[in-house]
């Protein structure tokens, strides 16, 4: 497993899922254009090695946006399977916490360059332009923010979107049903205090998961799960936090709790900028650490596939896995699409009892996962939920128009393209169920369709000998 | 070209003739190109009323096809005293 995001990327390299790039490249919007492109494309991750106007600095782009990157960084074969994938993660992360250790300082490459005090400057970093049209340069797209619970100490990490304001401001969306936004919004702000943050740009790809993952366990221990073994961190110089000693740079600093300043709009997870510019959560700069020729990641949010898209998809449909199987529920899997921006989620499961579809989409929209989603399909175990043709098989045939559609109201993030203004600004989020299973109370025998395929309606010898013989017919395997 | 650019959500957040605070972004090439500025400023449809032009753009980022003209009378600062 990697100590850093560098050690990822000659992995990726040796993948062939990294393209170094050698010619200046502007920060802006040529950067992000690359990135983008590399999402649509689902190409290897570019490592930008001259940025225009800053020398020394370096750039890595879309660094797990498909599931080759995404298996590369948990250790396993690039060509391991989603399932395979999932079921390593599923065991990892079932196993006990790994509390993290701490390093002194001079074992800890992000303390390579310290900056404090006035010659804190956001701008000396290369924090590109991503879209055109943004409301500013985003230094933090690929990172975590680091936040404490000031009375159990519990530490949170968060990927919450940073935009350079000024030299010494960022601002960026802590919305209140986040992990750091509870806090934020429901200690410090009523006590009319400072919350001390960090934000961690170019972890190791484990940390970035972790940050981006729905989990109640604090990310640092999750982390030390998913590595096997404990997160090394170091203290932070300004504030009492502690940070990823191997990261590439480290901004440092108070989220202020009497005043909201402007952020974005910004290109969003959902393939739109949809969430419009408005007054956000303000981020106060005490000191900037980095490594020598620091390298920030870059993520393009926009139309899929990114890593937010994906990744979001992969812990959101495993923690609904979890959470459905520890219900008792007899599903058979969890699968959500990259493909939908996280809103779209397939579980199969062994339809035992009438009406078990709205078992589980109540219970995964009740969640604190169901903000972020609104469709559930629900298929029988006998459909992969992995495969995209039989899902829409299933759904464009098993889903009865009036009986199998249920449309409830409910709680949702601002950042759904289709709400209208008034909704977004009440969390409204609207929910659909696809119930693609058939009525139990229908006979197996006279009254069920037969499904008409290779695998389900010819007898096992017929299936063997045709699979024996296939290419001596003249196919290719 | 415009030295400035500025998100409001419709034209009304411009009124000619009159003082107006904005967050602008400073357009000038180089490292702090994009950095906000808090103002007070006057304002116009006229690209050519005021010495510097400016760029609108609505709260998803589209672009006004006409530029604009700001004069800057002053900085406003924005983080409350205790914090500066
Ligand atoms: C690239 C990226 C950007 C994100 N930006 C934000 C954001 O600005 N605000 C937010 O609340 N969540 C954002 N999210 C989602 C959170 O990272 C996600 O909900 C995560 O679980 C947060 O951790 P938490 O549960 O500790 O809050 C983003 C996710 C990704 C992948």
């Amino acid at each position: 497993m990697y100590k850093d995001n560098r050690e990822f990327m000659k992995a990726l390299e040796a993948a062939g899922e990294l393209v170094t790039i050698d010619q200046e490249v502007d920060w802006d919007m040529e950067a992000g254009a690359i990135v983008r492109k590399v999402c649509e494309d689902k190409a290897p991750s570019p490592l930008m090695n001259k940025i225009k106007d800053y020398p020394g600095h370096r750039y890595l782009g879309a660094p797990l946006a498909n599931y080759r990157k995404l298996a590369i960084a948990m250790g396993m074969d690039p060509d391991s399977s989603i399932p395979e994938i999932a079921a390593e993660y599923l065991e990892r992360t079932n196993r006990e916490p790994v509390k993290p250790v701490i390093v002194e300082k001079d074992q800890a490459p992000c303390k390579e360059n310290i900056i404090t005090g006035d010659d804190v400057d956001l701008f000396t970093l290369p924090a590109p332009m991503v879209h055109e049209g943004d409301g500013g340069r985003y230094l933090a797209t690929w990172h975590f923010v680091v936040t404490k619970d000031p009375d159990k100490q519990e530490v949170n990490w968060g990927m919450y979107r940073q935009m350079v304001y000024n030299s010494k401001i960022m601002t960026g969306p802590l919305f209140p049903f986040s992990g750091g936004g509870q806090v934020f919004h429901g200690k410090y702000v009523p006590r009319g205090e400072a919350m001390p943050f960090a934000t961690v740009i170019g972890p190791d790809p484990l940390g970035a998961i972790a940050g981006s993952a729905p989990t109640a366990i604090p990310e640092p221990e999750y982390t030390g799960q998913l590595l096997g073994k404990p997160v090394e961190l170091v203290k932070c110089e300004t504030v009492d936090l502690e940070v990823p000693a191997n990261a590439e740079i480290i901004i440092e600093g108070y989220i202020l709790p009497d005043v909201s300043i402007e952020e974005g709009p910004f290109g969003e997870y959902t393939g739109y900028r949809t969430s419009p510019r408005d007054t956000r959560t303000v981020y106060q700069v005490t000191a900037i650490t980095h490594r020598n020729d620091p390298i920030t990641t870059i993520s393009n949010m926009g139309v899929p596939t990114d890593e937010g898209q994906l990744l979001r998809s992969f812990t959101l449909g495993l923690e609904m896995d979890r959470m459905l199987r520890n219900q008792g529920i007899p599903i058979t899997g969890v699968y959500m699409l990259p493909e939908s921006t996280h809103h779209l989620v397939v579980v199969g499961v062994k339809p035992l009892y009438t009406n078990i579809a709205a078992q589980i989409a109540q219970t995964v929209f009740g969640s604190s996962l169901g903000m972020w989603f609104h469709m559930v399909v629900v298929v029988d175990d006998k459909t992969d939920i992995y495969n995209f043709n039989e899902v829409l098989h299933a759904l464009s045939t098993r889903c009865h128009p009036v009986n199998g559609i249920h449309v409830w109201q409910g709680v949702g993030t601002p950042l759904y393209p289709f709400l209208s203004a008034a909704e977004r600004k009440k969390s409204v989020g609207p929910k659909v169920l696809f119930d693609c299973t058939f009525p139990l109370d229908w006979d197996p025998l006279s009254e069920v369709p037969r499904l008409v395929s290779f695998k389900t309606v010819y007898p096992q010898e017929i299936q063997d000998k045709v699979l024996a013989n296939w290419e001596k017919y003249g196919f290719t395997k | 070209m415009a030295r400035y650019d500025v998100f409001i959500n419709s034209l009304a957040d411009l009124p000619e003739g009159k003082e107006v605070q904005l967050a602008i972004r400073d357009l000038s090439p180089g490292i702090h190109k994009y950095c906000y500025q808090d103002v007070l400023a006057m304002v116009s449809p006229d690209p050519e009323k005021y010495d510097e032009k400016m760029q609108v753009r609505y709260g998803r980022g589209q672009a006004h096809p006409q530029l604009f003209s700001i004069k800057i009378q002053e900085n406003v600062e924005r983080i409350p005293e205790r914090w500066r």
